[in-house]
């Protein structure tokens, strides 16, 4: 009973760190794709006077975003999951 | 053609290029000599006895993810048409985060060898294997002849060898770091390779913006007066023509790499989940920095390429073409010797892929279809026969597979490879790690009908009916099948599944609890309740 209790603690918690970076890795991807999509000339705004556009700011940032999401879980995970599967071994 | 290479640079070339060749060929066998004593039992064969560190296995990762094919055809792309390259490097990018918060745990804990052991954890083991060995090989083939023809070219054009020699000579070579070295050999070429890769590509993108005092400003200004599109190239171009192709090609980025059977068999090489979770973080890191770097070498390529005469033919178009923009800007920046270098680095590059896939490739044959469905408790001895005999049969395949297909047009194959891994790899593993109530009959179903649909919308669509059957009118208007074929799939494992009364299914679904509970910490739950 006791290792019920813990391993549905385990399941919230998995729940609760990896649905909103789920929900941060899909829908700004989604949403780049889908300027891409319907909307092209908007990407070929230009930032500031410069040559840099702002598809290309946005698609670098995308990929900042995926970097800091990994990191973040790989943190997280560490931090509130793997505790709670030790405790289920002992 | 060549001009480049055989005008008086060419001594120097092949000098620098062939010597760092040679260097690379000899370490990697020699690593392969050490690795084939460790690699006596299948489970060392196909999981380097699960030794490898997270961040070691993140390089590996890297390696595999990194092929010649993505470093050359992304900068080509990049050079071609600017802004278009970066929507194939974020899709190919944005598939990390979903093999780490959905994929790899699951994996790790459920599975020994590759994803089929996954699917087959609780269903009907020998039709789920079939199809999942279905699935992995086409993937695994597609993949490789883009590889192979990709291969031959690159090695016509760098060391002027004639094409059916470099083919011969990236098959025997891979065919010997997989029989003898099996994974273990296989991970360490990719390190390096990855290592290689990663510097290589530092550095030319360093001497590239160092000429712009590393203002990204300069940089991009002098790229768009260069180029004859101007503007355009900052903004998303003609890749692109219309909303269902673009969300399609997205899908099938995203969720093809989750379904890479060669890089899903990677996660057994770790200890456990934790490493599983650290590799997949390393590789995201390397992976993103890697297309960065593409994507500044593809611009380079703009403005110290395209108006260089030394690079174009008579008529203006780039040497080669533009899958060459990133080895002539390697020459723009660093000379004979970084080019050689750089071409070094792409041929140890298609020979760490090819081995890699040629291993995934073995894996489905032995441990799939021969030991748990054509010959059931076979032995170790065995399996791991039928391993060796499979890669070499996968070798000498490649090899033929790549001289049948030198003139064709390859390009859509790696596209082709990816929809097949979104629509059927994907979901019947996703599917079965996450939900209840699927079934055999529903994986079978509908995993079929996704594989079918996936290669027959991509026949009777633009690519091979217009394209390569000469056709006026493409019957299936699409380029990239993802959005219909993964519909399809997940309708048809849905459908099937629910509709499926059998006792069969409802002791599937009765195993669901004792799985998941596996899935999620790597334990048997009966184990953890007796203690």
């Amino acid at each position: 009973m006791h290792n019920e209790n813990l391993f549905n603690r385990l399941i919230k918690k998995k729940k609760r760190i990896i649905r909103p970076l789920l929900f941060l890795t899909v829908i700004p991807y989604l949403t780049f794709i889908c300027i891409i999509a319907f909307y092209p000339n908007y990407f070929s705004n230009m930032l500031f006077n410069s040559s840099v556009s702002i598809g290309i700011i946005l698609g670098f940032m995308l990929i900042i975003i995926i970097w800091i999401i990994t990191l973040l879980y790989v943190y997280l995970a560490n931090k509130h999951i793997e505790p709670i599967i030790k405790e289920l071994n002992n | 053609m060549l001009k480049i290479f055989t005008s008086s640079q060419s001594g120097d070339l092949n000098i620098v290029a062939i010597w760092m060749f040679l260097i690379f060929v000899a370490v990697t066998l020699y690593i392969t000599f050490w690795a084939a004593k460790k690699t006596q039992s299948t489970n060392n064969f196909f999981t380097a006895g699960g030794n490898i560190t997270g961040f070691q296995n993140g390089l590996a990762i890297s390696g595999d993810f990194m092929s010649a094919a993505s470093f050359l055809g992304i900068s080509g792309l990049v050079f071609l048409s600017g802004f278009d390259g970066l929507i194939y490097s974020i899709g190919f990018l944005v598939g990390w985060p979903i093999i780490l918060l959905l994929i790899a745990e699951p994996l790790r804990n459920l599975g020994k060898y590759g994803f089929s052991d996954v699917v087959s954890f609780r269903l009907n083991e020998k039709p789920v294997r079939v199809l999942s060995a279905f699935g992995s090989l086409s993937t695994v083939i597609l993949y490789l002849i883009a590889q192979m023809v990709g291969a031959g070219k690159l090695i016509e054009i760098l060391f002027g060898l004639p094409y059916i020699t470099a083919e011969i000579i990236v098959g025997v070579l891979m065919i010997l770091y997989v029989t003898f070295g099996g994974m273990l050999a296989t991970t360490w070429v990719q390190i390096i390779k990855a290592i290689l890769l990663l510097s290589g590509a530092t550095l030319i993108a360093f001497l590239v913006l160092n000429q712009f005092d590393f203002s990204f400003n300069q940089f991009f200004d002098a790229a768009v007066s260069t180029h004859d599109n101007g503007l355009a190239i900052m903004a998303p171009g003609g890749l692109i023509s219309d909303p269902i192709s673009a969300i399609s090609l997205g899908l099938a980025l995203m969720f093809g790499t989750a379904g890479l059977p060669h890089i899903l068999m990677r996660f057994f090489t770790v200890s456990d989940a934790k490493q599983a979770r650290r590799s997949v973080a390393f590789a995201t890191g390397f992976i993103g920095y890697f297309y960065i770097l593409t994507f500044i070498i593809g611009f380079g390529a703009i403005i110290l390429v395209s108006n260089n005469p030394a690079y174009l033919s008579d008529n203006g178009q780039i040497l080669g073409n533009n899958n060459m923009a990133a080895i002539h800007l390697a020459h723009a920046v660093g000379g004979n010797i970084l080019l050689g270098f750089i071409s070094a680095v792409a041929f140890a590059t298609i020979l760490a892929v090819v081995s890699g896939l040629t291993l995934a490739g073995a894996s489905a044959i032995s441990h799939d279809l021969y030991a748990n469905v054509i010959h059931k408790g076979a032995n170790d001895k065995s399996q791991m026969m039928v391993s060796k005999y499979a890669t070499i049969g996968l070798g000498l395949m490649a090899i033929l597979l790549g001289i049948l297909f030198e003139e064709q047009n390859v390009a859509f194959m790696v596209g082709l490879a990816f929809a097949i891994a979104a629509s059927t790899n994907f979901p019947i593993l996703f599917l079965s790690i996450y939900w209840k109530n699927v079934t055999t009959r529903g994986v079978i179903v509908g995993g079929s009908s996704g594989l079918i649909s996936c290669i027959l919308f991509v026949i009777i669509g633009p690519i091979v009916w217009v394209d390569i059957l000469n056709n006026a009118q493409a019957i299936f208007p699409y380029k990239y099948p993802a959005l219909f074929s993964m519909t399809i799939t997940f309708f048809g494992i849905w459908f099937f599944s629910v509709t499926d009364n059998s006792i069969q299914a409802t002791k599937e679904q009765a195993l669901f609890d004792s799985q998941y509970f596996r899935a999620q910490t790597g334990y048997n739950k009966q184990r953890t309740v007796n203690q």
